[in-house]
């Protein structure tokens, strides 16, 4: 793998069964994220981009292809082997948010970090820290029931920061949101990335994508075109 | 009252024992099932009974095998029970002229009355008891184990209508987002309640036709075990036609009111909270 | 964490949480009551046997004390036979009848043991002194009570019966110099007790030397077992019954009680496993997404599986803590309805509570909340986790 590279991703296929026909999610898509870059993945619906970024991630395996993260392959990873890959190195970022209703905004941050294994004490400094840079010390102690969309978002970007990871991966993450909201975790993404986070997103925002410092257009499972826009920082 | 049972000696080589033969030959004795099966005696074997251990005896034929009753107060009872002639077992025992007790057959109920009364106000000092007034008191046992059986039977039903309740919540409240639907779309709540009331009928309805299906066969399992471990011919499980109504009527009773607190429960809260928002 | 978010997810659907312990802890009562039944009989009975020390009895030969009316004879004979053999310490002579007790109007009628006063095992004195003299004798609270008498009374005592004189036979007074309670005695049973020449004076011939029974002690350390065998060797009249060999007869008389707690013991175990198990997956088909996530961002499934695990258990125990309690309180209730049983002992339980029972019903209810949990949990946390999310995006 070059140096400076982060991921690199070479022909990789994605097949399903359905019934009697097969789905060919991927075709062959080949990819290479330097570390600090700022990729989109734009595409129409069912073209492909979500199940790249599973597959990227470490949360699917390719029918045919492989993907190195930091120098290691991950498509052949064991199940808990890629579960502790993700803890350390890839953080997530989904459509829904998807945090622990059960649990407040701070403890959903902590949650990584105790899977980690650090001290109470220290993740909890490390989670607080992490809501004040999203903006949100002051809601710490309320349960996502209590906090509007755009705050669940950012606490699940928090969450994804909670062990400093190498790659962050965005599935839709305006995808519920009003344009507002949405400018502001856009706003936050550009932010992460100033701030040395490598991203890779998916999604059907514009103003997200024009965000990015490099847009992927995916058609039927394959990448189409690859635009480096010149973005001042 | 002396029982019928006493120690029975036999001896298999009669030629070798001191016992005493009636003058018109040896007289014949009926004997149980049980203990024909156990010592090997079949019909026409010789045998000495005797009224004392090692005392001498009276030699007898096995003139009849019994089968033994259905009688609860036997149940549970190792003894063995022969019949002989009076005046032999009298003799036996010592017992002189007595006997424990009279069995008087009548012609009719009013019969029955009749005599009881008539012993009872005679002047000799008997008491008159009707056979089904002993049977009351000697199958105390069972009246005990009925009520034992009736309190284990009302724990297990309020044991299963918290059960089936907390299924029934469980299982609607997986359908939550559904029943959020349905309500967007219009559908009444009493239209909702109604099909899952219908629903968990139908599915008491099964469960009680199943669980007919395993009380029949416990039953028979049952009377099949207890039978043979007593040796006895008495019914231990009885699947009556009111025992049935009863557990369907029970079930669905239980299974419907589940149904309908577990929906009504749902249907109450506005669509949107059952989406979660 | 795990407790946290194990706790924070049962406070979430409280009703469910709640009836759910409820069905356990009616489960676990059944369960306890059951474990007691099952080893309570055996335990009681034994006590009772054993509680004057007397390790073996003595019965007409192939009989069982008191299950019929047959009679040893040449009772002194077997009682000097008896206590002749080394080891044993104490022969005591027990014949079982009935008397009446004639009072002005009416005659009440009591269950009489004949025994040796010196070395009986019948009886405990609760007042006065143990009867001496032939005309003394110990009465029942209960015999006391229906004939209005107290000690130092002089009673009117008969047994048998003339029915063409209708008179009683073997009419003698006695006094009542004692109070006792009788071990073996049936709820509210009237019982007297007299010394055994007395009984078998007036039962007349049928009972000359002779007695229903021989209770007896052997010293410490003495095998039992060896001194049974010798007792039915040298008396072969007799059948000689150990503690041992009568328990073997209760299990079987009263097979059907630990049947009985086996199926319904099993049965309410199964019925709690079934509840935590429904609980459990329901549980897991509500946050499949959640667990999805968990699993993305790096949460082994171990742990997760140890948290829905934890719900489980959390469910079973808390349910089996209150089950218990409930448990005793069913069991006393039962154990009167069973202590009914006609000619059974007083001192009999059915069910009888140890600590070691309690222990027993929450260790099984532990591995059953455990085993309800195990599978729903698993196949919660090892769902492919893409697939998962798609679905869940979709639904």
């Amino acid at each position: 793998m070059t140096e400076g590279l982060l991921l690199a991703a070479r022909d990789l296929r994605r097949d399903y069964a359905m019934g009697r026909t097969g789905v060919h999610a991927l075709r062959g898509v080949t990819l290479d994220v330097a570390r600090g870059e700022y990729v989109a993945v734009v595409g129409p619906s069912g073209c492909g981009k979500s199940t790249l970024l599973n597959l990227l991630g470490a949360i699917d395996r390719p029918t045919a292809g492989t993907v190195e993260i930091l120098g290691k392959r991950v498509d052949g990873m064991t199940d808990a082997d890629a579960t502790r890959f993700r803890l350390r190195n890839i953080g997530f970022v989904f459509q829904r948010f998807y945090l622990m209703q059960a649990l407040t905004a701070l403890e959903n941050v902590e949650l990584p970090l105790a899977e980690a294994g650090v001290p109470r004490a220290q993740r909890r400094h490390r989670a607080g820290d992490l809501m004040a840079y999203v903006g949100l010390a002051e809601r710490r102690d309320h349960r996502p029931a209590q906090l509007s969309g755009g705050e669940q978002q950012r606490v699940a970007i928090a969450r994804s920061l909670a062990n400093t990871p190498s790659l962050l991966l965005a599935d839709e993450p305006t995808g519920e949101l009003d344009a507002n909201t949405g400018a502001e975790i856009i706003a936050l993404f550009g932010q992460l990335n100033r701030d040395g986070t490598t991203i890779v997103v998916v999604t059907h925002d514009e103003d997200l994508a024009a965000a990015a410092k490099r847009v992927l257009h995916m058609r039927d499972g394959l990448i189409v075109r690859d635009e480096r826009a010149m973005r001042s920082a | 009252m002396v029982m019928l049972i006493f120690a029975l000696l036999l001896m298999q080589q009669i030629d070798s024992s001191p016992a005493r033969a009636h003058p018109q030959g040896p007289r014949t004795i009926a004997i149980d099932e049980r203990l024909a099966a156990d010592v090997g005696l079949k019909l026409g074997d010789r045998v000495i009974v005797s009224g004392t251990t090692g005392g001498g005896g009276d030699t007898v034929i096995v003139g009849a095998i019994v089968r033994r009753s259905a009688d609860p107060s036997e149940i549970a009872r190792g003894e063995y029970r022969v019949r002989m002639h009076l005046d032999q077992l009298q003799r036996l025992i010592g017992y002189g002229e007595r006997v424990d007790r009279f069995a008087v057959a009548t012609r009719s109920e009013s019969s029955t009355v009749l005599a009881q009364r008539w012993i009872n106000d005679a002047a000799f000092g008997f008491r008159a008891h009707r056979s089904r007034d002993i049977a009351v008191g000697t199958s105390k046992t069972f009246l005990v184990v009925t009520r034992f059986h009736r309190a284990i039977g009302v724990i297990t039903i309020v044991a299963s209508a918290i059960f089936l309740l907390c299924i029934m919540l469980l299982k609607v409240d997986e359908r939550r987002r559904d029943i959020a639907a349905l309500r967007l779309m219009g559908i009444s709540a009493r239209t909702i309640v109604s099909s899952i009331v219908l629903e968990a009928a139908f599915v008491a309805v099964l469960g009680s036709a199943l669980g007919i299906g395993i009380g029949w066969l416990s039953s028979t399992i049952v009377n099949w075990h207890y039978r043979a471990v007593y040796r006895t011919p008495l019914i231990f499980s009885l699947v009556t036609r009111d025992v049935v109504t009863l557990a369907v009527a029970l079930s669905l009773v239980l299974g419907v009111a589940a149904g309908f607190l577990a929906a009504r429960r749902l249907a109450k809260l506005p669509p949107l909270a059952l989406f979660g928002r | 964490m795990l407790f946290t978010l194990a706790f924070t997810s049962l406070m979430r659907h409280r009703a469910r949480t709640v009836l759910a312990m409820l069905g356990v802890a009616v489960s676990a009562a059944m369960l306890l009551d059951m474990v007691m039944l099952a080893s309570g009989m055996r335990t009681s009975f034994r006590s009772l046997l054993l509680v004057r020390g007397f390790q073996l009895r003595i019965a007409p030969k192939g009989t069982l004390p008191f299950d019929t009316e047959a009679l040893i004879d040449s009772a002194s004979e077997v009682r000097s036979i008896v206590q002749a053999i080394p080891g044993v310490t104490t022969v005591s002579p027990v014949l079982g009848g009935q008397l009446r007790v004639e009072l002005r109007d009416r005659v009440v009628a009591a269950t009489a043991l004949g025994v040796d006063p010196t070395v009986q095992g019948d009886y405990e004195v609760t007042a006065g002194r143990e009867p001496k003299a032939p005309d003394e004798v110990a009465a029942s609270d209960e015999l006391l009570e229906a004939i209005g008498a107290r000690i130092g009374d002089t009673l009117w005592v008969a047994t048998g019966f003339d029915p063409q004189l209708r008179t009683y036979v073997s009419r003698r007074p006695v006094i009542v110099v004692a109070r006792a309670h009788f071990l073996y005695a049936a709820l509210g049973q009237r019982m007297i007790g007299a010394p055994l020449a007395t009984l078998q004076s007036m039962r007349g011939s049928e009972a000359k030397d002779r007695t229903s029974l021989f209770m007896v002690r052997v010293g410490n350390g003495v095998d039992v077992e060896a001194v049974r065998a010798r007792i039915n060797d040298a008396a072969p009249k007799v059948t000689a019954t150990s503690i041992a060999s009568a328990m073997k007869f209760v299990d079987e008389r009263l097979s059907y009680f630990r049947q009985l707690a086996f199926v319904l013991g099993t049965l309410s175990l199964f019925v709690g496993f079934l509840l935590v198990t429904t609980l459990v997956t329901v549980s897991v088909n509500e946050r499949i997404g959640e667990i999805a996530v968990l699993r993305a961002i790096g949460v082994r499934r171990g742990r997760i599986v140890l948290q829905i695990l934890i719900e489980g258990i959390a469910i079973m125990l808390s349910g089996a803590i209150a089950g218990l309690a409930l448990g005793l309180v069913t069991g006393r209730y039962l154990d009167t309805i069973l202590s009914d049983f006609p000619g059974l002992p007083a001192a009999m339980r059915f069910f009888l509570f140890e600590p070691r029972d309690a222990w027993a019903a929450l260790g099984l209810l532990f591995a059953c909340g455990v085993l309800a949990g195990i599978y729903p949990s698993w196949r919660g946390a090892s769902l492919p986790i893409a697939t998962t999310l798609r679905e869940e995006a979709i639904a």
